[in-house]
């Protein structure tokens, strides 16, 4: 209980604290890095137990289950709040060793943090929607964090298109409470089976719009690459390794979790929409020259295949959903801080990630595809299984090939190198990353541990 | 839905009604009627929050609503006076601040529970112990809690509101005087 409470609560007093004083400062960003490592290690701590000891629950004020707001850490959400706690680490430190230039952004990291981490630890939706708004609006004005008054042009889109976002998933809250009369999701999981597929699956609709707007999915991408090509590197790899996750989350938890009934009888409709996303985002970024841009259309077509492993559903599928998830959320941060930095070694770590979102072993994203292949096969009809099977392989060599044409263009070219190499410390962190990276694709049977865990979770429900 | 225009006579500044305040209202936009009413009304408002706070525990009402109350009060002096106007007669800078300082009390009192070993926002004294008094108003820590809520509320909203009628008069007079002013003079310390 301390661990949840410390893990939301210190990111949380921080930012508050911090808001007050000049970001800029050194000592401002050590604070922030401060806090955010606590809440990194209570998470970290946390995951242990859960592993260990199964879920960890308790109700705020001690009220009884379904009267108080109930925080509740399982292995789905502990998962993805470790993941999203260490990306939104990484970033803030690769901004500190930088130099950080406004004065509210470690504030915004803070409580960003404190967003995230609460989405995945309560066990109540309307909480979830609490936290989910302290998360999106924290966004909102780091995704304004830039040179160009043009840009901002890019963050208030990004601000309309998941304002909109919210107030869907709101109104399916709403009803999803008026249908089974409770927000606590493990008990709205038990009852909505007994209200039928007729108004429920209204709600499920409305709640994979909702999330399909946050990952960026195909009809709802137009607002992604706008945001990504003019962000600073570290607020790319915020928005595309850790806030995103809020999408793959929401879909679990939502569609596999509380409505697997309704997922499963919008399965085609994914499977299709998940299809389209890969091949669109594929194509469009094999036409894109600049990295940042290829990376954010990238990041559309990756998004494709967590929502086909999350329409496969069963164990297998949710499983390898969750994994491909965390891959992707590590790969992304990888190449965005990339793209940030020059100087030797860091073509070499943005090759590593290229290598791991081509799914080429030993990099980590070979373990994401290869999840998705078993998932596939573990499909009924032949015939989806070879077309899944095939849509995969086309995906993963379209991403071989604008991957390596962006190192090729960027890395390799002799160009008459102007700006000084960014400093050490930062392209160390970078490495670090990179060797996260190849050391989970060599050695991977705790991140398969854990998804395992995470998918039976998923298609066990209450 | 503009009120009428001014009738012109000469108002007293004494009385904080003048209108030929450099960045004030311009003459003619709000009538002395407006500001008069606006004035009278401030107090009032102000009580009423309190009110709605306090009984928050028997009646329906607690800190966020009272602090909604309390800064549509402020914010009606900033319609009426204009910003440099009502911070001048009123002590409205640094309130943004209190928006953090409310968000702070809040989370220690939410807090305070896991610390001591008890679950998130359990209440103290707990259900059954003795209170302490101060004339009948109940310490408790839930009314700090909506204290805190309702300084958030309060200085979020008088904040937000002071702040961009700061950015939209610096544009303003910018546009207007074309003068030596640097434009990014006041960036920087915009809060509250």
């Amino acid at each position: 209980m301390i661990l949840i409470s410390l893990a939301i609560g210190v990111t949380w007093v921080f930012g508050t604290v911090l808001a007050m004083l000049d970001g800029r400062r050194t000592y401002v960003g050590l604070l922030a890095l401060g806090a955010m490592g606590t809440s990194l290690v209570s998470g970290v701590l946390l995951g242990v137990r859960v592993l260990q000891e199964g879920t960890v629950e308790f109700v705020a004020g001690g009220w009884p289950l379904g009267l108080g707001i109930a925080l509740r850490a399982d292995v789905l959400g502990v998962t993805f709040a470790v993941l999203s706690c260490g990306v939104v680490f990484v970033s803030l430190l690769y901004e500190v060793i930088l130099g950080i230039r406004s004065r509210t952004f470690p504030a915004l990291v803070l409580f960003l943090n404190t967003g995230l981490v609460g989405i995945f630890l309560t066990g109540d939706m309307f909480n979830f929607y609490v936290f989910f708004e302290i998360a999106m609006t924290a966004a909102y004005v780091l995704t304004a964090y830039r040179e160009h008054d043009y840009q901002v042009r890019a963050a208030f889109i990004f601000a309309i298109v998941n304002l909109l976002g919210s107030v869907i998933f709101v109104i399916a809250v709403a009803a999803l409470y008026h249908v089974t009369g409770t927000l606590d999701m493990a008990l709205a999981a038990e009852r909505v089976t007994e209200a039928g597929i007729n108004p429920t699956i209204v709600i499920a609709v409305a709640i994979f719009v909702a999330f399909g707007l946050k990952l960026g999915l195909f009809p709802f991408h137009f607002w992604l690459p706008a945001v990504y090509v003019g962000s600073h590197a570290s607020v790319a790899a915020i928005l595309s390794g850790a806030l995103a996750n809020i999408g793959s989350y929401g879909l679990l938890r939502f569609g596999g979790y509380i409505l697997p009934e309704q997922l499963a009888f919008g399965a085609p409709v994914l499977l299709v929409l998940g299809s389209a996303s890969i091949v669109y985002g594929a194509h469009q970024a094999v036409a894109r020259r600049s990295p940042v841009e290829v990376m954010a259309y990238s990041a559309i077509g990756q998004a494709g295949y967590i929502l086909i492993a999350i329409a496969i559903a069963g164990p297998i599928g949710f499983a390898a959903g969750v994994l491909y998830a965390v891959v992707n959320s590590l790969n992304k941060t990888l190449v965005f801080l990339a793209t940030g930095l020059r100087g030797w070694m860091v073509g070499a770590a943005f090759a590593i990630a290229a290598f791991s979102i081509a799914g080429v072993p030993p990099a980590v994203g070979f373990l994401g595809k290869l999840a998705l292949f078993r998932a596939a096969l573990s499909l009924d009809s032949l015939a989806g299984t070879v077309t899944l099977v095939a849509l995969i392989f086309l995906g993963g060599a379209l991403s071989f090939v604008y991957s390596f044409q962006i190192y090729q263009s960027v890395y390799l070219k002799p160009s008459p190198e102007e700006g000084k190499p960014s400093p050490l410390a930062a392209r160390l962190l970078v490495v670090v990353l990179a060797a996260l990276l190849v050391g989970l694709g060599l050695y991977p049977e705790p991140l398969l541990y854990v998804s395992e865990r995470a998918g039976a979770l998923v298609a066990g429900g209450p | 839905m503009r009120p009428p225009a001014g009738d012109g006579k000469p108002l007293g500044p004494e009385n904080g009604l003048t209108t030929d305040v450099p960045g004030g209202v311009p003459e003619g936009q709000t009538s002395v009627m407006t500001r008069a009413v606006s004035r009278l009304l401030l107090m009032p408002t102000i009580a009423t929050a309190a009110a709605i706070l306090v009984k928050g525990y028997v009646e329906p009402g607690d800190g966020f609503s009272a602090g909604v109350v309390a800064a549509l009060g402020i914010l009606m002096q900033y319609l009426a006076f204009g910003r440099e106007q009502a911070e001048r007669m009123l002590p409205l800078r640094g309130l943004g601040y209190m928006a953090f300082f409310g968000l702070l009390l809040t989370l220690v009192v939410a807090f305070r529970g896991p610390v001591v070993g008890q679950t998130l926002m359990t209440q103290w004294p707990l259900p059954g112990d003795a209170v302490i008094h101060v004339g009948t108003l109940e310490v408790i820590t839930a009314v700090a809690f909506d204290v805190g809520i309702f300084l958030l509320v309060l200085g979020y909203g008088t904040g937000v509101i002071s702040l961009i009628a700061r950015v939209v008069g610096r544009a303003e007079r910018r546009s207007k005087e074309e003068n030596h002013r640097d434009p990014d003079e006041a960036y920087g310390e915009d809060m509250g």
